[in-house]
């Protein structure tokens, strides 16, 4: 009898490619489990989706909970008697699974591979300055008009009373970008959340939260243990992690609460008070807020920059472009937006334009590539730690679910 | 025979029963064989034994037979607390620099013991690994072989070394002695320099230092060893209580990159035998057994059987990567039982590490010109005219070490001929 085994290349290379070439040298003693200080008692991990990754059984891991609860501490790394780097090889997994839960798919390879970097960046770069042509707001401001309008002007101006026509170029850039990974993150999350609860054979029960109960019960208190950072003090190898992720995860609320005020005040109250066209005052609270989360921004992500090219140096982390990838684009993200305004304040606006342009590129990548990127963590692995807290409670537990 | 012998003269270094085994082959065969050994005895990691496989003899049996054919055997000299210091020549005709450190017990003694009664400083119990503590003139052990007192000069004050020299009716204690450093010439060189356990001190996560409740499978040896520290009987260090539980952790610094890469081969059958210990004493005890893989080659497997069919015992498919310290002596163990995958805390009165073979020759063998694999076990080289026997060849248990001497000498008395 001769058995057609097919062995499953793609997963296998896409291992290979997000640094878990490491994954055959287990041998399954579990040390990695004990050692992880995430690991429950009665779902412990990595030592099992390491053994279903040599297995090729991809289609468990893509939605296995566990895969998305792992901080990459690598914790279990430094114990592994073989080298078989259990942290980098979930840290490949979850690159595998944000590509095979994302949509569309052809953007989701996209974002896979270093080699695609050119069309990665030429996308945004080539539509931002085709609506910039067509906007016809494509010169350079004169020194006054620079100071006064900075660079809301960029796209251009109308008199227009209701909708102000950089309002219009910027919304139809940046909310095709957020509806795109709005979209393929609902469906990712959907996705996963029916493939974590049939992995617990609970796919069908009667008695389900509401959305708000849901919210209150599971995803809120989620919420408040990833900005407590709780996991990440956990770890004790790698433990400089959380100087640079807790001041890039407030540098994101803060740039998200000033985004909102920017919209309301300039788009809505806009409307009536032309005034509220135009750069926020230094001295508003909320341009403070702007500029403290540039900062912690970049002081942030250096912080992390540092970090990962300090293990890539110890050999205590391997080279990753799905590693990397954020980690630019967040970079390129603070570094043009304070750039832009810098330049502003000094009134440079032929390089301040160019500068802004750039900006607008690594905000579009940064939205658009959110599902696909190691970004993607931010929804997926809030949604794993709310279903952690689903599955131990009495939803779960409850008889008449049984 | 003279310490320049002509050709055909075989060196062994290490007097373990391996080293034993190769100089008796030789010698037996017609070749002039010196033997040296670093220890104050000969009968090296078998003498530490309680019981040694294949058939669980106590190591009397088995040394005794030997150390006779070695003082019967007039082709063999015996050097004691003697090591190498340099080698030059080549296969046929080396020339091997030797050092002999100061035992201050000269060849009058006749282990009376009347030093030992009047010695009023201890040490630190080396041949029991620091179970308890002895007088610091000593006989190493109960059937140590030559049977003559050791001296640790540098552990007694000015007036227990007077008392102790006043104290011997023979004139044997010689407070005098120096470093002796001599030459030889031989024709090959056998490695039989054994192995050391594991320093369990290395294995962090594993927590050795932090409680008494942990302990090496060779201190276990020690402690059901009717001539070690607690007579035989199976009690905790420290308190000395009677372990109702006992948990066995496999692999501990064996077959891991961080510490040794290899399989120490024997601790499996070792832990197995150490059951049979823990059964004999306490047979209601409980037992777990932490494992990667059980490796039982051969016939032991039979061995293995019988144990694991035992209700008491249980074998969980998990390595034990962390240790904790209870109030009540004892400690608790965490692995993740890879068969049904969840984790387990076992808290237990006993826990022994089965710590591996760490070969003992070590960087100074480097040093010495002989060929070493990246383990640090000695390779045979009959260019080299050095070959390697027992647990310095590879991790093996007694019965292969046997084997492997008997190779070992065969090939190194063709180096003279």
């Amino acid at each position: 009898m001769s058995m057609n085994v097919q062995p499953d290349l793609e997963f296998i290379k896409a291992m290979k490619a997000a640094g878990g070439d490491t994954l055959k040298q287990c041998y399954q003693c579990a040390t990695c489990s004990v050692a992880c200080p995430l690991s429950s008692d009665s779902k412990p991990f990595p030592r099992k989706e390491m053994i279903l990754a040599q297995w090729g059984l991809k289609d468990k891991l893509i939605t296995d909970p566990n895969v998305f609860l792992c901080h990459h501490c690598g914790d279990c790394t430094e114990l592994c008697p073989r080298g078989a780097r259990p942290g980098d090889v979930l840290g490949a997994i979850r690159a595998y699974a944000y590509r095979s839960l994302g949509w569309p798919k052809g953007l989701a390879e996209l974002c896979s591979s270093a080699k695609n970097l050119p069309v990665l960046i030429g996308i945004p770069a080539v539509v931002i300055f085709v609506m910039w042509l067509i906007s016809g707001g494509m010169h350079i401001p004169s020194g006054e008009q620079f100071a006064k309008a900075g660079y809301t002007q960029f796209f251009g101006h109308w008199d227009f009373r209701l909708l102000a026509k950089n309002v219009l170029f910027i919304d139809i850039i940046m909310l095709t970008a957020v509806g795109i990974a709005v979209t393929s993150v609902y469906k990712g999350v959907s996705a996963l959340w029916q493939g974590m609860s049939a992995s617990i054979g609970q796919n069908d029960v009667p008695y389900r939260p509401s959305v708000p109960q849901f919210v209150k019960q599971f995803l809120w208190p989620a919420i408040l243990e990833i900005l407590e950072h709780k996991r990440f003090r956990e770890c004790t190898v790698n433990a400089d992690r959380v100087k640079g992720h807790r001041p890039l995860v407030f540098a994101f609320i803060g740039l998200f609460i000033v985004t909102c005020y920017s919209l309301f005040t300039q788009d809505v109250i806009g409307i009536w008070i032309p005034s509220m066209h135009g750069p926020i005052s230094m001295w508003n609270p909320i341009k403070l807020l702007a500029n403290v989360s540039a900062v912690a921004m970049i002081v942030g992500v250096g912080i992390l920059w540092m970090n990962r090219s300090k293990m890539e140096a110890a050999g205590k982390a391997a080279n990753t472009f799905y590693d990397w990838f954020l980690i630019w684009i967040i970079m390129g993200v603070g570094v043009t937006g304070l750039g832009a305004e810098i330049l502003r304040l000094v009134g440079i606006a032929s390089l301040g334009y160019i500068v802004y342009y750039l900006h607008l590129i690594s905000v579009v990548m940064l939205f658009l590539y959110m599902p696909y990127t190691k970004f993607a963590h931010i929804v997926y692995r809030t949604f794993a730690m709310a279903f952690e807290r689903y599955r131990d409670s009495s939803y779960i537990k409850n008889p008449l679910n049984g | 025979m003279s310490d320049t012998a002509g050709n055909g003269a075989v060196l062994v270094v290490g007097g373990g029963i391996s080293g034993l085994t190769a100089a008796l082959e030789a010698a037996e065969v017609g070749n002039d064989v010196f033997l040296i050994e670093k220890n104050a005895y000969f009968g090296g990691r078998v003498a530490q034994l309680n019981q040694y496989f294949p058939k669980l003899c106590p190591p009397t049996c088995g040394l005794e037979i030997n150390f006779k054919r070695i003082k019967d055997n007039r082709r063999i000299r015996t050097y004691t607390l003697t090591t190498v210091k340099s080698i030059s020549g080549g296969p046929g005709n080396f020339e091997v620099q030797l050092e002999t450190a100061p035992r201050y017990v000269n060849s009058n003694c006749t282990a009376c013991g009347d030093c030992a009664q009047v010695c009023g400083d201890e040490i630190d119990d080396a041949f029991n690994f620091g179970m308890g503590t002895t007088k610091a003139v000593y006989l190493p052990h109960e059937m140590a072989f030559p049977r003559r007192y050791v001296l640790a000069k540098e552990a007694c004050s000015a007036a227990t070394l007077d008392a102790i020299k006043a104290a011997c009716k023979y004139n044997a204690v010689d407070l005098d002695m120096q470093p002796q450093t001599f030459t030889l010439k031989v024709s090959a060189i056998v490695w039989s320099t054994g192995w050391n356990p594991y320093d369990p001190t290395k294995i962090t996560n594993l927590q050795y230092s932090s409680s008494n409740a942990i302990i090496t499978n060779m201190m276990m040896e020690r402690l059901a060893a009717d001539n070690g520290p607690t007579k035989g009987k199976i009690l905790r260090p420290g308190d000395g209580k009677e372990p109702a539980s006992f948990a066995f952790v496999q692999c501990a610094g064996s077959r891991d990159e961080n510490h040794l890469q290899h399989c120490s081969y024997i601790c499996c059958m070792a832990t197995f035998k150490q059951i049979s210990y823990i059964r004999a004493q306490y047979p209601d005890a409980k037992i777990y057994v932490f494992y990667i893989d059980l490796r039982t080659p051969g016939k032991y497997e039979n061995f293995r059987e019988k144990f694991m069919a035992d209700p008491n015992t249980t074998f969980i498919k998990g390595k034990v990567a962390d240790i904790a310290a209870e109030r009540d002596g004892g400690v608790t163990v965490t692995a993740e039982d890879a068969i049904n995958g969840t984790k387990i805390h076992q808290k237990v009165d006993l826990c022994i590490l089965a710590t591996g073979m760490e070969p003992a020759l070590g960087e100074q063998g480097k040093a010495l010109g002989v060929t070493m694999d990246g383990n640090g076990f000695v390779v045979s080289d009959a260019a080299k005219g050095m070959f390697s026997a027992g647990c310095a060849k590879a991790a093996v248990d007694v019965y292969t070490s046997g084997q492997s001497s008997t190779a070992a000498a065969l090939k190194a008395i063709q180096i003279g001929r």
